[in-house]
């Protein structure tokens, strides 16, 4: 669940350890995999989420592994976890112990619905997540079944907002020298998403799926091109700009009462219809780049290797080659902002285990001895 | 006792926003106390969701109410040169710049990076353009829709079986960009307050989703063949899924990832012996059986209601969740358990309730947020008090249509 909050706290350049049990993160053992080899160091979601962390291993359910547990917290600033409500203070390692220790920890709790409150034990796999905020409800054709966005958005929003808390946090022990333990929740973070209970609250309206096309707005859904689909939005400014670039358009369309958008909106089917038959003339590319030159903001449906292959984000240095010991070399996105003009180095996952030498001796101080007997009773 | 959650108390940022992820950004900024300007003007510059509705009060647009809570008004014309350099002296004393025009709007305005960090060096400034600052198609128009488009999401945004796209009606990058735009921000303080020097931030929108969808990408380069929409499928999981129960469009989803799961699912559907049936013994041959699964799954919601299907089977410990709406989420109570909602008895739309935040800091409230400040309403405030001009040369500023 947590994942992409240690992601971006690293790539603001934290130091973020994972600490994963014995046999490794779950996560390890999840699809996709490089050439769909099943293997520990193959899962290309552990790959993404881990680029750039160090990875421990340790058995938190075992005293010893608590006690090395504490003693590395107590050199931390943050504790990100994604356990289920109580499961931390069963295994002695709950806010309460762990400040004891470090007094102005930083714990970030990350769960489907938040530590306390009726749902707060409830199973959490992303969809659940997105189902119970709110935004799967209006996600999809109006005819077919809700459709879950792709890969695991809930889990990633959440930390988004896992990690504002933290920052947010950050900044109250550097002004007021305290702590924090912050409470995130998949279902909090999903449910303020497009203006669902906002519109329900104000205005009594149940939003409902309506595949791409917008609520208020048309032309604005995707249209069929020669070579596929783009994205078009065209408000009330851009509309009389889109009849003069679209010159044999039926003179139908110059009666003023069009540059109304909500009875463009009202007459969808009609205004879709027509502008169909003027994006159909192009390739999507070309049409975005004529509605751009124009000011109108159409951008082309895209691939993911469409996207990747894009001259601007090309231009742009967003992916970044990057050579893994068993994933070979590959394009890896990297941070997605700029710090005065500059964006960080490219990372890799670490191995599993990979800095269990550096943690435990070079910061826990454990002999090398002491380690090998804690790996061979399967604590490390 | 609780502690009300000001954390951001005393910070000062100026926002250049309009629509939708600049001023949410600056929302969820003064949600935690930061006292945050924003600036705009009659004369070509105001926020476009002050005209978003058929609301003629330009304070009185729903959308606009939405995304600028708890924010304050700085009216003036920026295109007028006492008005910049106004603004110049108000960013004198601010911590911080959050603007989401695009890129260059500001600097020919003689309020270039440079120019409003000339007598503040420790000035933070966040961007959250489309496309970035920089790149041959960073003067592109976006809006969140079609930015989705372009990143990928759209095409993937879809049940794999579908011969043309679908994706969403929604702006889901704005919700990204208005997350990590104060979470950025706040990192950036934190530097200045150590170092006492400023950074400038650049947050690309589509950057900022494509971020999202890191794990498609590296299997499309490592992989080398382009990945096809998943919709509800999910690998790990079967029964995974969304299945109509009792009512009108309603639905629930529920998913069973390892054996005590699927075992858990097939005693509440009052089926033991399903889980040692040949087709489902173990989660390949569930994935490979999926449609026989699913419609035995659809016959048990299908007469159940979506809430009934959730408490039965969280109950037993099987991942399961109503697919909510508006309606729903207004009245959830884990929801309303985190005083979720901030309500507002009174206002130019009449009453309302609101999200407030994906998190809580434990031990401490969220505090009171206000409805935005009117247009304008901070000018007094702001050029008085702030910057110790008098009554007489406000009104004559006011006059000449600079502060409008």
């Amino acid at each position: 669940m947590g994942g992409f909050c240690g992601k971006l706290l690293r790539d603001l350049g934290m130091d973020v350890i994972k600490v994963e049990p014995p046999a490794g993160d779950t996560t390890r053992r999840e699809a996709p995999f490089a050439k769909g080899q099943v293997h520990p160091e193959g899962s290309l979601r552990f790959a993404y989420l881990n680029a750039g962390k160090r990875g421990i291993t340790l058995n938190i359910a075992n005293p010893d592994g608590q006690k090395l547990l504490v003693d590395l917290v107590a050199r931390s600033d943050i504790v990100l976890e994604d356990f289920a409500p109580g499961y931390l203070s069963a295994h002695n390692l709950g806010y309460e112990i762990l400040v004891e220790r470090n007094p102005k920890l930083i714990l970030v709790s990350l769960t489907g619905f938040g530590q306390d409150g009726p749902y707060a034990q409830f199973a959490t796999p992303d969809i659940v997540g997105n189902a119970m905020g709110g935004l799967l409800y209006i996600s999809g054709d109006p005819q077919m079944t809700p459709c879950n966005p792709p890969e695991t958005q809930s889990y990633y929003y959440a930390s988004l907002f896992a990690s504002y808390g933290a920052m947010l946090a950050l900044w109250q022990r550097e002004t007021r020298g305290i702590g924090a333990w912050i409470d995130a929740s998949i279902q909090a973070s999903m449910a303020l998403h497009e203006h669902v209970a906002f519109n329900y609250s104000a205005e009594g309206r149940v939003m409902k799926r309506a595949g791409s096309q917008h609520q208020h707005n048309a032309p604005a859904n995707l249209f069929q091109c020669k070579n596929g689909w783009i994205a078009l939005f065209v408000t009330q400014n851009h509309w009389p700009i889109l009849l003069k670039v679209w010159d044999d358009h039926d003179p139908a369309l110059d009666d003023p009462k069009w540059i109304n958008s909500n009875l463009r909106r009202q007459n969808a089917d009609y205004i879709n219809a027509q502008v169909t038959s003027f994006t159909s003339r192009f390739l999507k590319e070309d049409l975005a780049e004529l509605m751009q030159e124009n000011g109108i903001p159409g951008l082309p449906v895209n691939s993911p290797s469409d996207f990747m292959k894009d001259p601007h984000i090309q231009a742009r240095g967003f992916f970044a080659e990057v050579t893994h010991p068993i994933l070979g070399t590959f394009a890896q996105p990297s941070s997605p902002f700029m710090i005065d003009g500059k964006r960080g180095a490219p990372m890799l996952a670490p191995l599993l285990g990979q800095h269990n030498q550096d943690v435990f001796c070079g910061e826990l101080g454990l002999s090398t001895k002491e380690l090998a007997a804690l790996v061979a009773k399967g604590i490390i | 006792m609780s502690i009300t959650n000001d954390i951001l108390k005393g910070v000062r940022i100026l926002a250049f926003t309009t629509g939708y992820a600049g001023p949410y950004a600056g929302r969820l900024l003064a949600n935690y106390g930061a006292e945050v300007i924003k600036i705009e003007s009659k004369k070509g510059g105001l926020d476009t969701f002050r005209h978003y509705g058929q609301h003629k009060d330009i304070d009185a647009a729903p959308r606009f109410i939405e995304c600028n809570l708890g924010v304050r008004s700085m009216a003036v014309n920026l295109k007028h040169p006492t008005g910049a350099r106004l603004v110049r002296e108000v960013a004198g004393k601010s911590d911080a710049i959050l603007q989401n025009f695009r890129p260059r709007v500001l600097d020919k305005l003689g309020l270039s990076d440079d120019e409003l960090r000339k007598s503040n060096p420790k000035l933070v400034i966040v961007k959250l353009p489309g496309f970035g600052t920089e790149g041959p198609k960073s003067s592109y128009g976006t809006w969140g829709f079609n930015l989705t488009a372009f990143s990928g999401m759209t095409y993937l945004w879809n049940h794999p079986e579908q011969d043309r796209p679908i994706g969403s009606q929604g702006v889901y990058p704005d919700h990204l960009g208005f997350v990590m735009g104060p979470t950025l921000m706040v990192a950036a303080l934190l530097n200045s307050r150590r170092t006492g020097r400023g950074v400038t931030i650049d947050l690309a929108q589509i950057e900022g989703t494509a971020y999202t969808l890191g794990t498609t990408y590296l299997e499309t380069s490592v992989n080398g063949d382009e990945t096809p929409p998943k919709g509800n499928h999910y690998a790990v999981a079967a029964p995974h899924g969304c299945y109509r129960c009792q009512g009108d469009d309603r639905w629930c989803v529920i998913s069973a990832r390892d054996e005590t799961e699927w075992r858990a699912f097939c005693r509440v559907i009052g089926k033991p012996s399903l889980a040692d049936d040949a087709r489902f013994v173990n989660l390949s041959a569930r994935l490979n059986n999926r449609a026989e699964l699913d419609a035995i799954v659809q016959q048990w919601t299908g007469t159940r209601t979506a809430e009934e299907v959730m408490i039965k089977l969280q109950s037993a410990g099987v991942a399961a969740g109503v697919v909510q709406t508006g309606a729903d989420l207004l009245k959830d109570p884990q929801l309303r358990h985190r005083n979720y909602f901030a309500s507002f008895a009174d206002s130019l739309i009449g009453p309302f309730e609101i999200p407030r935040s994906g998190i809580l800091f434990r031990g401490m409230t969220d505090g009171p947020l206000r409805l935005p400040n009117r247009f304008g309403a901070d000018n007094e405030q702001i050029l008085g008090e702030l910057l110790g001009y008098d009554k007489a040369t406000i009104e004559q500023w006011r006059q000449e249509e600079i502060l409008t």
